[in-house]
């Protein structure tokens, strides 16, 4: 019934005329008003639903008689068609009501999203284009549950036995990475672009390039864009540079991308930039690209001075922050350990700087690549080894693209809550959510490639623009990730203890992720499709299931969620890491954190939080050091918190109710919220909650070496 | 100690069938897709990746491990573990 728009009853209304003698108008979604034809009912029910034309006038006469017996002065199209699905409930004819249903908002909701100041907070963008986006994301979440996904998984996402992530963005793949290399060799040139651009010839016009291209994929994607071997790409463009320039560029790309606000619903791009002090061996002998698109001559190995220079001055602009000293949110600056790492000149004096930088604004994230395996950190967390065919695919580095098509993650307390203690019971649900996940991806998977399959014409043309004999999005290399939530309070509902509690509670929790990947393996084969295990980020997720638990699952949920109940802060432990609050020191947090983490192929983190610490560079460096050599741990970030200062501009360290600097209690403070810092102000409930509860390093850190002791013994 | 193989494993066969395990205390964790105890044992002992590349793995009382079906065989051998 898509053009019947409004109905109105003609002319003016005498009081007690009888409605069926005047004439009956349909505003359509043309913008034109025709009579009335209870025909357009039929039209719609045959065009949208199974219903035979018998069964559908049927309905519609139903519908004409009780429009006409109502005396309903103005009817709109959202009543015409509540009218119709409730004479089609009244039927039986359920399945003819769930096609025919209409998704969008009532009035009221729209005009507090519209009108009304943002009570939720301050900081989530409240314009016009940010509730352009709000608006459209809840039809499309809608479309989603009810077209996309099985009544089966909806119902499983809506109990919170699993979340299905990103449904407002049900129409795009979850994350994408990819290298300045394809931007270098095909220059900006998108599908449905008013103009192209060639490759570019400068460097400052590359930084364009990846820029608004990071935007385009913003529009395409639901999440992260990662760049790879960010400062190795730009080197070539930077030989015979004056520091000054170098330094100049640097500036504008963590800029350009911080101030991204502007993009998107007003959301910053959630951007990754992954950086090397060494040349990774993939790229050493690949031929280098240069300016204009043209190969230099020479190969990447050449480059590791310009490469080094270039990141030693993205790291100068990391440590100043922006203009009131507070710390990038983003680009997330990753930078690769690997055993390469250690062989090159300057590593030391670099790992300082960087560990300095850590200590003083906490960007630095560390990954950890030991081994011969060549990893590549691609979109949010995900992290690929690079198997024989990526590298055949580094000789021509603008082919490795990456993605993950969706994230599900299941909700493990629940879990244990449903199995009373019995481990038979326990794993074989955790079987079937994991089963049922995958059914999700296999269904959002069906979704996209029927939108892919319209090509350069479709709705995601960007993903299918073919450049170099392959089409961007490479489906046939997508992952699909199974995030997990709560694995701590899981084993806590389970044994008794948690997982920092003894070594068996611990023991038990790694028995459940062995269980996850095995299954994970076992869903790849069986599919085709590569699935892999995630930490989920969880800023949402995390709040949302033990919300529902305590719905569903009182009075155990009382007891396990964490947080203060009596406030609705509650939350559960992200992923597989020991509780936020554990007194575990960051030695044994690292090591034992890293323990999950080679079983978790799409990514791991550990965050230790500093709070108003300021640690030795020195005893950090010595720390990161450890964890290469001693542990498996994926990746570590440090997290320190500062309050800011919106009367006088300055940003202070640790937060406080009121400004040191001049005593305005118009502060704003900001840490680390999972993976990114943000304005804590902007934080849900349960973020509150874990943000309490946080566990400080206290010290740990701030010795010198030597006084650091527990830094040095890991 | 513990002895991970694997179903398929020609090395982990080697050690098996030469040294009397069972004599020497010696408990075996056979790592496949049904078992993920196995899987969570290696990785309490922080050996997930090396098991990719090195079947079979001998971790000792100490948690120090051993790779190599001949090392670990000689290893073994010299407990007084030689197979009858
Ligand atoms: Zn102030």
């Amino acid at each position: 019934m898509g053009e019947v728009m409004e109905l109105n009853r003609g002319g003016p209304v005498p009081r007690d005329s009888d409605a069926t003698d005047r004439v009956l108008f349909v505003r359509t979604s043309d913008m034109e008003i025709v009579n009335w034809d209870r025909s357009r009912i039929v039209e719609a029910l045959v065009r949208e639903t199974f219903l035979d034309r018998d069964t559908a006038e049927r309905v519609a006469e139903a519908v004409d008689q009780m429009i006409h017996r109502s005396r309903i002065q103005v009817l709109t199209a959202p009543l015409i068609r509540e009218l119709v699905d409730a004479k089609l409930i009244e039927m039986g004819l359920e399945s003819a009501r769930r096609m025919h249903t209409r998704l969008g908002m009532p009035l009221y909701d729209v005009e507090e999203l519209l009108v009304a100041p943002n009570r939720e907070n301050a900081n989530v963008p409240h314009g016009p284009e940010a509730t352009n986006l709000t608006l459209a994301e809840n039809i499309k979440k809608e479309y989603a549950l009810l077209a996309v996904f099985s009544q089966e998984v909806a119902d499983a996402h809506m109990r919170g036995d699993l979340h299905l992530h990103d449904l407002g963005f049900i129409d795009r793949p979850y994350c994408s990475g990819q290298s300045l290399e394809y931007l270098k060799r095909f220059g900006l040139n998108l599908p449905n672009s008013l103009a192209n651009a060639r490759p570019a010839k400068h460097p400052e016009v590359l930084l364009a390039h990846m820029v608004k291209f990071s935007a385009a994929l913003q529009s395409n994607f639901a999440g992260a864009i990662g760049w790879d071997a960010v400062n190795l790409f730009f080197a070539p463009y930077l030989e015979g540079l004056p520091d000054r320039d170098v330094e100049q560029l640097a500036q504008m790309l963590i800029f350009e991308y911080s101030q991204q606000a502007v993009a998107r619903g007003g959301q910053a791009i959630f951007s990754d930039i992954n950086l090397y002090w060494e040349v990774p061996k993939h790229f050493q002998d690949v031929p280098a690209i240069g300016p204009g698109g043209e190969y230099t001559g020479k190969t990447y190995g050449d480059y590791e001075k310009e490469a080094q220079r270039f990141l030693w001055k993205l790291f100068d602009v990391y440590a100043e922050g922006d203009a009131s000293g507070r710390p990038f949110f983003f680009p997330k600056p990753l930078v690769h350990i690997t055993e390469k790492f250690f062989q090159t000149e300057g590593h030391e004096r670099f790992l300082h700087r960087i560990c300095e930088v850590a200590a003083e604004k906490g960007n630095t994230y560390f990954v950890f690549d030991r081994g011969d395996t060549a990893k590549i950190s691609e979109c949010c967390r995900l992290a690929f080894k690079l198997e024989k065919s990526d590298l055949e695919d580094a000789k021509q580095p603008w082919r490795m693209r990456y993605s993950a098509l969706q994230n599900v993650t299941l909700n493990l307390p629940r879990i244990a809550y449903r199995a009373g203690g019995d481990d038979t019971r326990l794993f074989q649900q955790l079987t079937e959510r994991m089963e049922l996940a995958a059914q999700a991806h296999l269904q959002k998977k069906a979704f996209i490639e029927r939108l892919l399959s319209q090509g350069e014409r479709g709705p995601l043309s960007l993903l299918t623009m073919n450049r170099d004999g392959q089409p961007y999005l490479r489906m046939h290399r997508v992952s699909y990730l199974l995030g997990m939530v709560g694995l701590n309070e899981m084993v806590k509902i389970h044994t008794g203890q948690e997982l920092h509690g003894s070594e068996e509670a611990f023991r038990f929790g790694l028995k459940v992720i062995a269980h996850m990947k095995l299954t994970a393996d076992k869903l790849a084969r069986k599919h085709g499709m590569h699935f892999v295990l995630e930490q989920t980020p969880a800023e949402s997720t995390a709040y949302r299931f033990a919300k529902l638990d305590l719905k569903y699952y009182s009075p155990a949920a009382g007891s396990a969620v964490r947080g203060d109940v009596a406030r609705g802060e509650v939350y559960y432990t992200n992923s597989t890491q020991l509780h936020v609050g554990s007194p575990t020191n960051p030695v044994d947090r690292v090591r034992l954190e890293g323990l999950f983490h080679p079983l978790i192929e799409a990514g791991a983190i550990t965050h230790l939080w500093l709070g108003e610490e300021r640690p030795h560079p020195e005893s950090l460096a010595r720390f990161v050091m450890k964890i290469f050599r001693n542990t498996h741990n994926d990746q570590v970030a440090f997290s320190p918190e500062f309050t800011t200062c919106v009367a006088c501009a300055r940003t202070s360290r640790g937060l406080s109710e009121t400004c040191p600097h001049c005593g305005s209690d118009e502060v704003e403070g900001i840490t680390r919220i999972t993976g990114y810092f943000t304005k804590i102000s902007s934080w849900n409930k349960g973020k509150i909650g874990e943000l309490h509860d946080r566990q400080r390093t206290a010290g740990y850190f701030s010795g010198a070496p030597s006084a650091g002791a527990g830094a040095a013994e890991a | 100690m513990t002895l991970f193989t694997k179903v398929g494993c020609g090395k982990c066969e080697y050690v098996k069938e030469r040294v009397d395990l069972a004599a020497l205390g010696v408990a075996v964790e056979e790592l496949g897709p049904e078992n993920p105890d196995a899987l969570a044992h290696l990785a309490w002992h922080g050996l997930v990746n090396v098991a990719e590349s090195n079947l079979p793995i001998l971790v000792l009382e100490d948690s120090s491990y051993l790779t190599g079906a001949v090392q670990i065989r000689k290893y073994l051998e010299g407990l007084g573990g030689q197979a009858a």
